[in-house]
Order: C-alpha cells, then structure tokens, then sequence
C-alpha cells in the first residue's frame, strides 16, 4: 500500500511542473535559446521494488546531479542524465562546435549547474506552494552504471520511499530524457503528505 | 558562521577572510555588498572602501551578465545554493589577473544563501580562479587527442585503421537497425599486388598503397562515409544511408579512378596499370542481419569480382 495517492501526486505534478517552468527560464537565459522542460509524470515506490524496469532508463550509464535537502522533511534528490544525452546537451547548451569529446572535461561542473538550476527550481516550487522550510546541500556529480544507480538505492535502509518524476528537456530541437528521483525515509513520506493534504484543502 | 571553539573577540574575522585565497563578497537582498575581501579587491581593482555598502550591479565599470545578476537573486529568493560552471559562464564578474591586468580570469562561482542575526537572507558569492585547472585540462586534452589519432590512423596512409572501422562499424551497424536506414560497404583489393611488390619492390609498394588510399579518400563525397585500410592492400568504405545503387555508383567511380592514376603495373595478368576489385554489400531497412555476416557477405562479393575478372565492381545482395 503505497502513502501518497493519485490525488497527492496529482498535486505533485503540478507543483514540479511550475518548478520545471522556471528552470526552464533560467536555463533559457543562460543558453540564450528556448529550453522547455516538462514533467509529464510522477509515481512512487518502494526502494525493494525498484530496478532498471521501473526506471524505464534502457542506457548503460547515467550522469547524476545529486543535492541533499533537509528542513520540514529530507531527502536526497537526485536528477539522472543518460551519459549520451548529458553530453549532447551540453554541446547544445555551449554551441555546437564542440566536440562530446572535448566536452568531457566541462562536463562534471557544467552538468552540475543544470542539474542544480533544475533541483532546485523543483525545491523550491515545493517549498512555495507547500509552504515549508528546505535547505540544501550543494550538488555533485557522478557517472553510475545503471546497476549501481539501483544498488545504491537498495542498499540504503532508512529510506524507502521513492519519487520518481520524468523530466522531458528541450534545447535546440533536441528532446532528452531523464529522471529526478527522490528519497524519502517514511517519516518524511508522511510529513510530505500531511503538507500535501493541507495544499489540497486551501485550493 | 559558527566556529563554537573560537569565539569572535579571539579572532579578527576580516584578517581570515582576506587571508583566504579563493574571493568573496556577501550582498543583502538589495544587493548591497556587506563582505569584500581582499582576494576581490586584488583581482577587480577596486578597494574595499568603494565597494563596501555599494550595489554590486553599479561598483564595476562593466555591467554584469545578466545570468548571473539572475541567480543572485534566485539564491535568496529560493534559499538554496547555486553553482555558476566556467563552462557556462567564463566571466561572472569583471576580475583581472593581478598579473597581466589586461586578462580577464577564467572563474567557477558558488552562491550560498546565509541568514544573518536578524533572519533577512542574504548571498554568499564565492570565487575561484579556473584558468589554472583549464590551461591544465587543455594540454590534457591536446595528449590525449594525439593518443587517440595514434590508435586509431593507419600510419602509413593516414586514413582510419582496421581497430577503428571495427569499433565504428560496430556502432553504424547498431544504428541501422535500431532506425531502419540503408547502410552499405565496400570492399576493396588491389589486382595482383603480391606480383607489384616482387617486381616494384616494397617501397613501391607502399607508396602504391598511399596513392590508392588517397584515390579513394578523395573520390568519397560525404562526411559521413568513412575509409579504412583493413588488411595489406585491402580498404574498407562504410556509406551510412546509402542505397545499393548509388554504393555500387561510387565503387565504380572509385574503380575508373585508381585505373585512371595510370600507375605502371607490369607484371598485372589483366592490365597494364594498377586496377583494383571491389565487392558491395547494402544492408536494408527491416533486415534481420548481424554484423559479422554482412561483412563476410561484402568479402564474398570482393570475391566474386576477382572470380570474374578483376578490374570491376561485383554486388551481391545480402
């Protein structure tokens, strides 16, 4: 039985799509082009269930910009890139005379800005119209196979709950991709949609 | 800021921000500069006593990037810290390096919202100079550039060698049939080579083999075909999105062309010049072929051109 409802995720969708409207400003003003972001989707399981399937992510290896905030609950928040597609949009976002190969060695702290501009555009559209506190860490960036993605996940034991948004971005024509995963530990589950159910009642 | 084993009557605090080697300026939610150290001060050119209580926007000459005025902003508003990479923004802030005052520093900036006494918010802006780790990243990158032509340049003709074309052919292939395009090859001999380089002798022989190459090299029209020297005298063309009629044209064109360099061929059982067979094979949208298959079926139509002559082009479908 899963906490949060169609209901609670509904409301959810909504909040992070405003989160992604204003990322997707940011990113636009500094590319210098339109960028669109979306989050078409947002579900939630159990860490033991989760694995490549439920990620729908068929790549091999995926960039991944982490931040941990705290505050009214925690969490990790985590945004995952295919390596490919991070790649390619960051050629996009510097123009394209370069090389994926060239871009190899921006790649760390540039893709740390994106996945930074869009996690926390997320927080804090959470943080606005839920009407909490969050604080975060600043991001970090690795590379994780697939397979690790899921084992570090399961191998954590406090925190079993697991949001998961689909995140469509657009620069240049080009579409990709990607995930924002969240962790939330029961406890912040539950603080998570008590918020959500106060939202509810003030529409 | 809180260091609980250190008080602050014990520690003048502007003597550590000014020892530190990275810059930093704090400003309120105005934009009012509150902190300017001296690493700031060194590297715009403008000293604490201008800049202190001033609005950032209007203490420099130039006006800053409006992205970066933006995430300021952003960071007090939304309370959470921001990253400025250098490879997105090269020049947040109008610093010099206090060397050559006509250069303009390469900077990563981080922006951290900090709450003072009295709750307001405000930012943090921290700022280190890249030019170091990026000159450094160049010449890594330059090494590694020249490893990689390295490994994958046949070094006698300079076009791509058997590794390459294995791995890229590999990925070409995949492509193909993941979004059901054409994808051609090409295989390529020199006629009676071993007769060339007995009577020529080896020097010739190579010199031979860069000529072809070059022949070929030159005759391709797309980018996106590529040429490799896949065995001794054998060349190898990949055509992405090429139909079967225009691989067999350009094999064809690849045929007069070597024939027309008029390279003297004596002991050729065919000619008088050097001539070359070359064997085409298309893959098709739909097919259920993998790839070493396509490839023996690209070798066994080089075959059949040398079966039936020499000098000419032969297309066995797959």
């Amino acid at each position: 039985m899963f906490n949060l409802t169609d209901l609670h995720l509904d409301a959810l969708s909504e909040v992070f799509n405003i989160g992604a409207g204003r990322a997707a400003a940011s990113l636009s003003e500094i590319v210098g082009e339109e960028v669109k972001l979306s989050v078409p989707s947002v579900e939630i399981r159990r860490s033991e269930e989760l694995n490549v399937q439920a990620l729908q992510l068929e790549q091999s290896h995926f960039g991944i910009v982490k931040q941990q905030f705290s505050g009214t609950f925690s969490a990790e928040a985590s945004l995952l890139f295919s390596e490919e597609s991070a790649l390619e949009i960051m050629r996009d976002m510097m123009g394209s005379q370069m090389s994926v190969e060239e871009l190899a060695e921006f790649e760390q702290e540039a893709m740390c800005e994106l996945g930074n501009i869009i996690l926390n555009a997320c927080l804090s559209a959470m943080a606005d119209m839920l009407v909490i506190q969050l604080e975060s860490s600043l991001p970090t960036y690795t590379v994780y196979s697939a397979d690790e993605v899921i084992q570090n996940i399961v191998d954590l034991e406090d925190q079993v709950y697991i949001l998961i948004l689909h995140i469509n971005l657009e620069i240049e024509r080009r579409q990709v991709n990607g995930r924002l995963i969240f962790l939330f530990s029961s406890g912040s589950l539950s603080s998570l949609r008590t918020k959500i159910d106060s939202f509810l009642q003030n529409i | 800021m809180n260091i609980s084993t250190v008080t602050p009557t014990e520690i003048d605090w502007s003597q550590l921000f000014n020892a530190l080697n990275i810059g930093l300026i704090l400003v309120d939610s105005n934009g009012e500069i509150l902190l300017w150290n001296e690493w700031i001060s060194k590297h715009s050119g403008i000293n604490y006593l201008s800049a202190i209580n001033q609005p950032l926007e209007l203490v420099f000459p130039e006006k800053l990037p409006a992205p970066f005025v933006a995430a300021i902003k952003r960071c007090i508003n939304t309370k959470l810290p921001v990253v400025l990479s250098n490879a997105l923004h090269k020049y947040p802030l109008p610093l010099y390096s206090p060397q050559k005052s006509d250069e303009k520093l390469s900077q990563s900036v981080i922006l951290n919202p900090i709450k003072d006494n009295q709750g307001n918010w405000n930012c943090l802006i921290q700022v280190t100079d890249s030019s170091a780790s990026i000159k450094r990243e160049k010449m890594l990158r330059d090494h590694s550039e020249t490893h990689k032509k390295d490994a994958t340049t046949d070094p006698l003709t300079g076009i791509y060698n058997r590794r390459f074309f294995d791995s890229h052919y590999k990925i070409e292939m995949n492509q193909a049939m993941r979004q059901k395009t054409t994808l051609s090859l090409l295989m390529l001999d020199i006629d009676f080579f071993k007769n060339y380089n007995d009577h020529y002798g080896h020097p010739a022989g190579d010199a031979a083999i860069i000529a072809v190459a070059t022949c070929i090299r030159t005759t391709m029209k797309r980018s996106s075909d590529m040429v490799a020297r896949y065995g001794g005298e054998e060349f190898i063309v990949l055509l992405p999105n090429s139909t079967p009629a225009a691989a067999q044209m350009l094999a064809e064109n690849i045929r007069s062309a070597v024939e027309d360099l008029k390279i003297p061929h004596l002991n050729s059982l065919i000619a008088k010049h050097m001539t070359v067979s070359i064997g085409v094979s298309s893959f098709l949208p739909g097919m259920v072929v993998d790839a070493t298959t396509f490839l023996k079926n690209t070798d066994l139509a080089l075959y059949a051109a040398k079966q039936k002559g020499r000098n000419q082009v032969q297309f066995l479908p797959l």
